[in-house]
This record gives structure tokens, C-alpha cells and sequence, in this order.
């Protein structure tokens, strides 16, 4: 019933809009917004006479009025911007990563009136600058386009997982649900248990952009489908794959003091430890786990020892706790920690002490994210510093660390099997894989929130509304508001992301130097496992972990010797670490058959 | 069942149970109206849930439903039974509380007895304002304090180290040092707050007991121990029963905020044992079985410790 009110709200709301005609800005409420892209169009395929729009079959934007001479623009018409928000016309974006944006617009504006409902988890940020997901002026925006209007179901703040439970459990389900791997046993068991559509058939027909996006590299293709073969979900795919956000950093003015190179083996970052307490950094190295390894094996790795499930040089599953050289690790952190070159207090202190450690005297380097560090040693207390790549054996040896997100990011959204219309629903959803969708999803509207620069990419300009919020919000805070920050689209975060693009900042290119120069190629891809493999996965899981971290931190501590390595393996192998790689070498190679 | 009641002749009559009941409806329709929110919310909230424990029998998926999830019958207790850490997260859960009852329940009472002899009503007050005050700092807050206060320099390290002789890195990385750290911490956050409720037992002695035990010569200490204690024994002993029955709980927020690997060994207790096998998977069935087990302990506990004070000092609370 409700829904209907809704709905027929918004069809009276439209009318009125049309018949009222209104010349409105960008910023206008949807109606009249409506009625303008409907004048746009007309206008646009008038002009190129008997253009493709209205028979459907070939992308309208291709044939649209030429607007490459946006690019590199600074100081758009009126007129202009109308044209980019309102049209499908996509002239003036450029082809900027390896693989090209598919721009299938042949669905859009949508053939009939359609309201989806849409569940969508919200957050403490997104809910200050946007009180009402209805109201996003983003999604606005795309309802425009698309023709398609939306009406968002959303949980109260901190009761998400609760309320979407219930919801399952209910078996009432929305249109389409975003976050949809919140499903317990993720999406495989949502499409198995009857909660969400079996994409795979209807994919080439409904989703032409999707499909074509998600088929353009093969990690793409392979991270979107389950073991089975079944397209459940339309996973969040990035252009690339995301920089590596975690590493070795050391202050500038430690390199200066002791004149060293940055070390590139473990002998040359032990004799820059030594050299920096010499100079009086009395805990140089801040050893930033509760464990003693880090999940892109800083200095771990270079053993081999890999903080987790990775897949070895033969392509085989392997647990880094486990492997050879685990000893020869365990022994140097030990000696290392005796010397009193790692922090005095790494096994106990939880962030905040990290962090009130790092920024004093006593430190010369962390391991941590360059965006983190950015913030507490540059802005807050002017400390420059430079990125080491993670250290190796030999000299010469290629580094390597394990984190790697497969080109696959941001949220899953799924179509449920209670959709009333998944023509529509998948409709919607294509549109985030199409050129013009890529530039509303991360870029926002046109002239007051984005330009596009010379080669076609939009970027964030110094006055517009991003640095220059009305209410005065951070940027951290807008990125959530002229932007879909999380959503199930092409997510370009290292162009988009205005955090990671900000002016000065090297953070961004500490990443790039990290992700360019060590090689990923032992991370292990996001398998997936069978409800019973998932349970027993989670149990031998706990007691692997829990027995790692234990016998780890205390042989670095020198609360044990490092001879009780041998008995932790033996524990680790009587508890079943053997079943454990079997569970994973088994989802991998199902992975590896997709 | 038959209630002998006496009627105004004086003449003993056994009425039908249900007669009275129907009299003392009518004549106390009021009262019972008022007691019906009560029941309504013990249905409601505690008894019609109990259902549910039959999850820990099930492999339960919210989808499928109650009905049509597949019954695993004891698996889940199994699962919880046999793993390597089950011993050592029961014996701690188990000694955490018990060094909780040691320390936790007596200083309460020791601090109300302390107060209650201080005749100077606004020292009095500020010491009671400054005990409380911690009951009301957020968890997270407290164990931030507590990181500060034991790390390597801080002020309780140079304590202990000024006692032992020796030095020591952040206290919280000495699995000997969980226990005592975390009881005392819990003394000083709840102290204050829990001495209330004797303090408040303690204003309801009839001060004639005072003079009568001054006039046979007792001092300021045996009047403690003869005359105070024993007028607030039956508090004590109700708080006690409460606090033995709640011997397998414990609140995984303040360990996991206060433990790491280095602790495990005495600080990783029950729930924070599932709580970072949840992490992995959200397993409804696992938790709800793990619940049940640590709530029937805590049940019989509660029963025994409940049967044999009603056999000895004759306070129960059923």
C-alpha cells in the first residue's frame, strides 16, 4: 500500500513537472530535471536527423551531437552543462584505462513508469550528509537518466546486519538489495537458497554493459561468478587493480641523520635499525601487529613466511605460518626485538599508542598506510617520509607482498527473487557499467562538482563543490555526498577519490610505487566455500589463528625459545592444519576452473 | 491445591483455590491490572524466546527458516566441546570470576563498612562522588587508561617493577598479570557504584543495636562485626547467590579490549573465544549452542549455591 502512495506520488509529481515546462539548473528537483532530459533528447537526436534514439538497437550517445570539446574546459556554458547532466551524450569522456567502458544506452530512459525498491545498508557518514538515501543527488541523478525511479529501504545505523537477517528471514524481499554479501555463506548460498535471481541467463539481454565489462579481463571475470558457474550478484568492478595501501615507511630525517639508502634487504634494514638507535630513535622499528606479522608480509615474506592462506610459486595453496623458513624469521625478530629495535610494546598497544609512538622521537620507521601516516606525521607533525619496498633475502631478489584486490571492489548488489520487474532492476543496474555511468557514480553531476580535464577523465576543480561545500563538510565526509563512495559500479578510487588525488599529498604515489614494484602474484584470490567447507573453514580457522598468534608473539617476546616453533607446528598439524590447506586448495581450484 | 484461610467467625475453612482466586481478582482488580505489563513483558521477552534455544540443535539459515533448516542435533555442542581450547577458555572464564568473587564482591562491601563509620558527612560524599565516578567513564575509555597505565614507563609498570626489581615491557603482555589487571580494573571501575546498595541496607539499622552493643562495651570495630555485618547478611548473601550464578558469563567487550595473543593463556574466555570464530562466519547455530551450555551451568550453579545457603542461613531466593 505503501509503496503504491509512493509511487503514485511520484507519477503526479512527473506530470506536474512536465506540463510545468520549467528551465531549471542543474540542481533542480527531479521533475523538472525529467522533462529537461526529455527536451535534451529530442533536441540531440533531432539534430542528427534520423539518429539512432527510439529504435534502440545502437548506442545513443555515439550518435549524438559532438561534445569533445569539453574536454580540458574550464569554464563550461550553461547550456553545456545541461547537456552533460541531463543526455546520454558521452563524446566528451575519454577512453583512459586499458580496457574500454562499454556504452550500451539502448535501454535508457527506461520503456515504461517503474519504481525499484532498494535496500542499502546506510553509515555514520553518508547519513550526516545525507540524511535520506531518497534525497542522494546522486541517485537522483541516475533515476533521471535512466528513467527509472527508486525508492530506498534503509536500515537504522548500527542495526544493518539485524535488520537485513530479518528481512531474509521474513521473506520479503526488496527489488534489489546492495551489500547483498551480507548473505550468511555469501552470494552463492543466496542464489542456492531461493533469495536472490540466477543472473547467468538473462545477463547478455538485460545487463549488455555488465556483461561486457565483466568479460573485458579475466580477473574480472572469474572474481564475479560462483564455483558453479552462476552469476548471482553485480560485484563492484574496478578499472584496475587497486594500489597496495599498506607498507614499509621511514621518516626522511632518519635516512638524512644516518645516511644510509633506503634498505632493500633484511640485513640492510637491520643495520639501518641499528644505525637509527645509534642516533638516538630508541625504538626504531614500530612493529605494528598484535602477532608479529602483517597481512602484506612486510618483513615476514621475505622468509616466505606469509601472514595467511597464499598460493605458492607451484600454484598450490600454502599456509604462511607453516612454511620452512618460519624459524630463520622467528630467530631474526627475536634477536631483533632483543636488541631493542622494535617497539619495546608492539605485542599490547592498540592504535592509539601506536600512533603517539610513531610521531615521537623514539621512531624511525612504521609499517602502516601511507594515507594513515600521511595524516600523523605530515599534516599533524610536518615529518616527511619516504616508502621502502618489502625487504628481501638477497640483494637484487624481486620483493613481493600479498594484497591484491582482483580488480574486484566496492558493494555487490543482487536482483532478488521477489523482483517485480528485473528487466528494470538489472536496467538500473547496468547503467553503473556504461561510460556515463562510470562518470556519475565517481564523479557526480557536471559543472559544479566535476570537469573533464584534457583527456577525457572528469576530475574535482578547486572551486567547485567538493572543496567548496555550503555546509562546510570535510571532504572526507563529501566524498559520500557528489559521489557513490561504496556502491556496485565501476569504481575508479585512485581518480575519484579526492583523499587519494589531494593536492601535495605522496600517498597516492607511495601506493602506485609499492603495487608497481613488488610483484602480487602469490595473493590468494577471494574463493569462495560450500556452507560445510564455510563452517569447518571458520573452526579450524580460529584454532590455526589462535595458536599462531600465541606461539608467534611470545617467541618474539622471548617469553618461549624458538626451538617451541616445532611444537607449534606439531599442535598445528594434530588440529588439522592439513584439512585446513585442503579446504582452500579445493575452493581454489574451483576458482581456478571458473 | 487447597489454601486455608480464616474467616471472621474464627472458625478454620479450606476454600477451593480458584474461589479465592476469582474473590481476590474481584476484590483486587486494580492491583492485578497493574502486575499484567509485568507478565506481559516475561512473556514477551523472556519465555516465548525460549523456543529458540532449539537452534543449537539445528543448522539454522534465516531464509529457510526455523522449520525447514536442517536438524544437526548435538554438532554444534560437539564442535564446542572437542576443540583444543575448550579446557583452557572454560577454566578461564571460570577463574576470572572466581577472582571477581574474591576481590570484586568483598571490596564493595569492605569500602560501605569503611564509609559508613565516617561521620563527617561531606568527606563522606566526595569519597563516594570519587568512587562512583569511574562507573560512568565508557568501557572503551577505561581500557585506554589501562593501556597507558601498564605500558612500558607507565605509572603502574613503575610499580611493579619498583616491587619485583626487575623490568618489565607493557604489563598487559605477561600472561600472569591478565588476572590481577583485569579484577582490579573491574574493582576500581564498579566499586564505588556497587557499595550503594549496602550503604543503603546500612541506613536501615535501627540505631538502638548501636547503643545496646556501646553500653556492653563494644568498640568501634566489634560493633562492625556484631552489629553492622550481621544486619546486612541477608543482602550480602542474595548479591552472593546472584553473583555465583553468573560465575559462565562473561563479557567479551572488556577482555578483547584488554588481551592479546601474549595473553591468551589466562585471558581468552569463552566469549571471546566465539567471538573471533564469528568474525569468520556467522554462525547463529554455534552461538546459540554455546549459550545454552554456559546458561545451564550457570543455572545449576546458581541452584546449588541457592539450596545450600536456604540450608544454612536460611535466605533464598526461591
Amino acid at each position: 500500500m505503501k509503496r503504491k502512495i509512493v509511487g503514485l506520488l511520484l507519477a503526479v509529481t512527473m506530470t506536474i513537472g512536465i506540463f510545468a515546462g520549467c528551465g531549471s539548473t542543474p540542481e533542480a528537483p527531479s521533475s523538472g530535471a525529467a522533462a529537461d532530459t526529455e527536451k535534451a533528447d529530442t533536441e540531440a537526436a533531432g539534430s542528427e536527423t534520423e539518429a539512432s534514439s527510439g529504435s534502440g538497437e545502437e548506442a545513443e550517445g555515439s550518435g549524438a551531437e559532438d561534445l569533445t570539446a569539453l574536454r580540458g574546459n574550464t569554464a563550461p556554458t550553461e547550456e553545456e552543462i545541461q547537456l552533460v547532466n541531463t543526455t546520454l551524450n558521452d563524446t566528451y569522456l575519454g577512453d583512459v584505462f586499458s580496457e574500454v567502458i562499454p556504452n550500451n544506452y539502448s535501454a535508457y530512459p527506461w520503456k515504461e513508469e517503474v519504481t525499484l525498491d532498494v535496500w542499502m545498508a546506510n553509515n555514520s557518514i553518508l547519513s550526516s550528509v545525507c540524511p535520506d538515501l531518497n534525497d542522494h543527488r546522486v541517485f537522483n541523478q541516475l533515476e533521471e537518466l535512466t528513467g527509472i525511479k527508486l525508492n530506498f529501504i534503509v536500515p537504522a545505523l548500527g542495526e544493518e546486519t539485524t535488520e537485513f537477517n530479518l528481512m531474509i528471514a521474513s521473506g520479503e524481499l526488496p527489488d534489489i538489495i546492495i551489500g547483498a554479501d551480507r548473505y550468511v555463506g555469501g552470494i552463492a548460498a543466496g542464489v542456492n537458497e531461493g533469495a536472490y535471481m540466477d543472473l547467468t541467463d538473462v545477463l547478455d539481454e538485460y545487463m549488455p554493459n555488465y556483461a561486457a565489462w565483466r568479460n573485458s579481463d579475466e580477473e574480472r571475470r572469474k572474481t564475479t561468478i560462483t564455483d558453479e558457474g552462476v552469476v548471482g550478484g553485480v560485484y563492484g568492478i574496478a578499472p584496475y587493480n587497486e594500489w597496495c595501501w599498506f607498507g614499509l615507511l621511514i621518516k626522511q630525517e632518519a635516512l638524512d641523520k644516518t645516511g644510509l639508502p633506503v634498505p632493500e634487504t633484511i640485513d640492510e634494514l637491520h643495520d639501518f635499525l641499528v644505525a637509527c638507535k645509534e642516533q638516538g630513535y630508541d625504538q626504531p622499528l614500530n612493529y605494528g601487529s598484535t602477532y608479529g606479522q602483517i597481512f602484506t608480509g612486510i618483513i615476514n615474506g621475505a622468509y616466505g613466511v606469509w601472514d595467511w592462506m597464499f598460493v605458492d610459486d607451484n600454484g598450490k595453496a600454502a599456509w604462511g605460518p607453516g612454511q620452512e623458513k618460519a624459524k630463520e624469521y622467528l630467530a631474526t625478530m627475536q634477536s631483533w626485538y632483543e636488541e631493542g629495535l622494535l617497539n619495546t610494546d608492539w605485542a599490547t598497544a592498540d592504535f592509539n599508542q601506536r600512533m603517539a609512538e610513531a610521531v615521537s622521537d623514539d621512531c624511525a620507521v612504521m609499517m602502516d598506510s601511507p594515507d594513515t601516516m600521511w595524516g600523523y606525521w605530515k599534516e599533524d607533525n610536518d615529518i616527511d617520509f619516504v616508502a621502502a619496498l618489502n625487504p628481501v633475502l638477497t640483494k637484487g631478489e624481486q620483493s613481493r607482498q600479498t594484497y591484491r584486490n582482483f580488480k574486484k571492489t566496492g558493494s555487490v548488489a543482487a536482483v532478488t527473487t521477489q523482483c517485480k520487474n528485473v528487466e528494470a532492476a538489472c536496467a538500473f543496474l547496468d547503467f553503473a557499467y556504461t561510460k556515463k555511468g562510470w562518470e556519475v557514480y565517481n564523479y557526480g553531476t557536471y559543472g559544479d562538482v566535476h570537469l573533464i580535464d584534457e583527456n577525457g577523465l572528469p576530475y574535482f576543480f578547486a572551486e567547485g563543490l567538493m572543496y567548496n561545500d555550503p555546509e562546510g563538510q570535510p571532504v572526507s565526509n563529501l566524498i559520500w555526498k557528489y559521489r557513490i563512495h561504496d556502491g556496485a559500479d565501476i569504481r575508479d578510487e585512485h581518480n575519484s577519490n579526492p583523499l587519494i588525488t589531494a593536492e601535495g599529498s605522496y600517498s597516492g604515489d607511495i601506493r602506485d610505487y609499492w603495487t608497481k614494484n613488488m610483484d602480487s602474484t602469490l595473493t590468494m584470490p577471494p574463493v569462495t566455500f560450500t556452507p560445510e567447507e564455510a563452517a569447518r573453514e571458520g573452526e579450524l580457522g580460529t584454532i590455526l589463528s589462535t595458536m599462531r598468534n600465541e606461539y608467534f608473539s611470545k617467541i618474539i617476546m622471548g617469553q618461549l625459545p624458538v626451538d617451541a616453533y616445532d611444537e607449534f607446528l606439531a599442535n598445528a598439524k594434530a588440529q588439522g592444519m592439513d584439512e585446513f590447506i585442503a579446504l582452500w586448495q579445493a575452493a581454489l581450484d574451483r576458482y581456478n576452473a571458473r | 491445591m487447597k489454601i486455608k484461610t480464616r474467616q471472621n467467625t474464627g472458625l478454620r475453612q479450606t476454600v477451593d483455590f480458584k474461589t479465592a482466586l476469582r474473590k481476590d481478582l474481584k476484590k483486587n482488580s486494580f492491583a492485578y491490572l497493574l502486575l499484567v505489563p509485568v507478565l506481559l513483558w516475561y512473556i514477551v521477552f523472556c519465555y516465548a524466546p525460549m523456543w529458540g534455544v532449539l537452534l543449537a540443535f539445528k543448522d539454522y539459515k534465516p531464509l529457510l527458516g526455523f522449520g525447514d533448516s536442517q536438524w544437526v542435533g548435538l554438532k554444534h555442542f560437539k564442535d564446542f566441546l572437542s576443540g583444543p581450547y575448550f579446557v583452557r577458555t572454560v577454566k578461564n572464564t571460570f577463574m576470572l570470576n572466581i577472582w571477581g568473587l574474591a576481590f570484586g564482591f568483598t571490596s564493595p562491601i569492605i569500602l560501605a563498612l569503611l564509609l559508613n563509620e565516617i561521620k563527617a558527612m561531606r568527606f563522606k560524599k566526595v569519597v563516594q562522588t570519587i568512587t562512583y565516578m569511574p562507573h560512568f567513564i565508557s568501557l572503551v575509555v577505561i581500557c585506554g587508561m589501562i593501556h597507558i597505565f601498564t605500558q612500558s614507563g607507565g605509572i603502574l609498570t613503575q610499580l611493579v617493577d619498583a616491587v619485583t626489581g626487575t623490568e618489565h615491557a607493557s604489563l598487559l603482555g605477561y600472561s600472569n598479570m591478565f588476572r590481577p589487571i583485569y579484577t582490579f580494573s573491574g574493582i576500581w571501575q564498579n566499586i564505588g557504584w556497587d557499595s550503594i546498595i549496602y550503604l543503603s541496607a546500612m541506613s536501615s539499622i535501627d540505631p538502638g543495636l548501636y547503643e545496646a552493643a556501646e553500653i556492653d562495651g563494644a568498640g568501634r570495630f566489634r560493633k562492625m562485626w556484631h552489629v553492622t555485618l550481621p544486619q546486612i547478611r541477608p543482602t550480602i548473601i542474595i548479591l552472593f547467590i546472584f553473583a555465583v550464578g553468573g560465575l559462565m558469563a562473561s563479557g567479551h567487550e572488556k577482555i578483547i579490549l584488554l588481551y592479546n595473543p601474549l595473553t591468551y593463556e589466562t585471558g581468552d574466555v569463552i566469549a571471546s573465544y566465539v567471538y573471533r570464530r564469528g568474525l569468520q562466519e556467522a554462525s547463529y547455530s554455534f552461538a546459540t549452542a554455546v549459550g545454552l551450555i554456559s546458561s545451564l551451568v550457570n543455572f545449576l550453579l546458581l541452584w546449588f549455591t541457592n539450596r545450600v545457603s536456604r540450608k544454612y542461613s536460611e535466605i533464598s531466593i526461591f
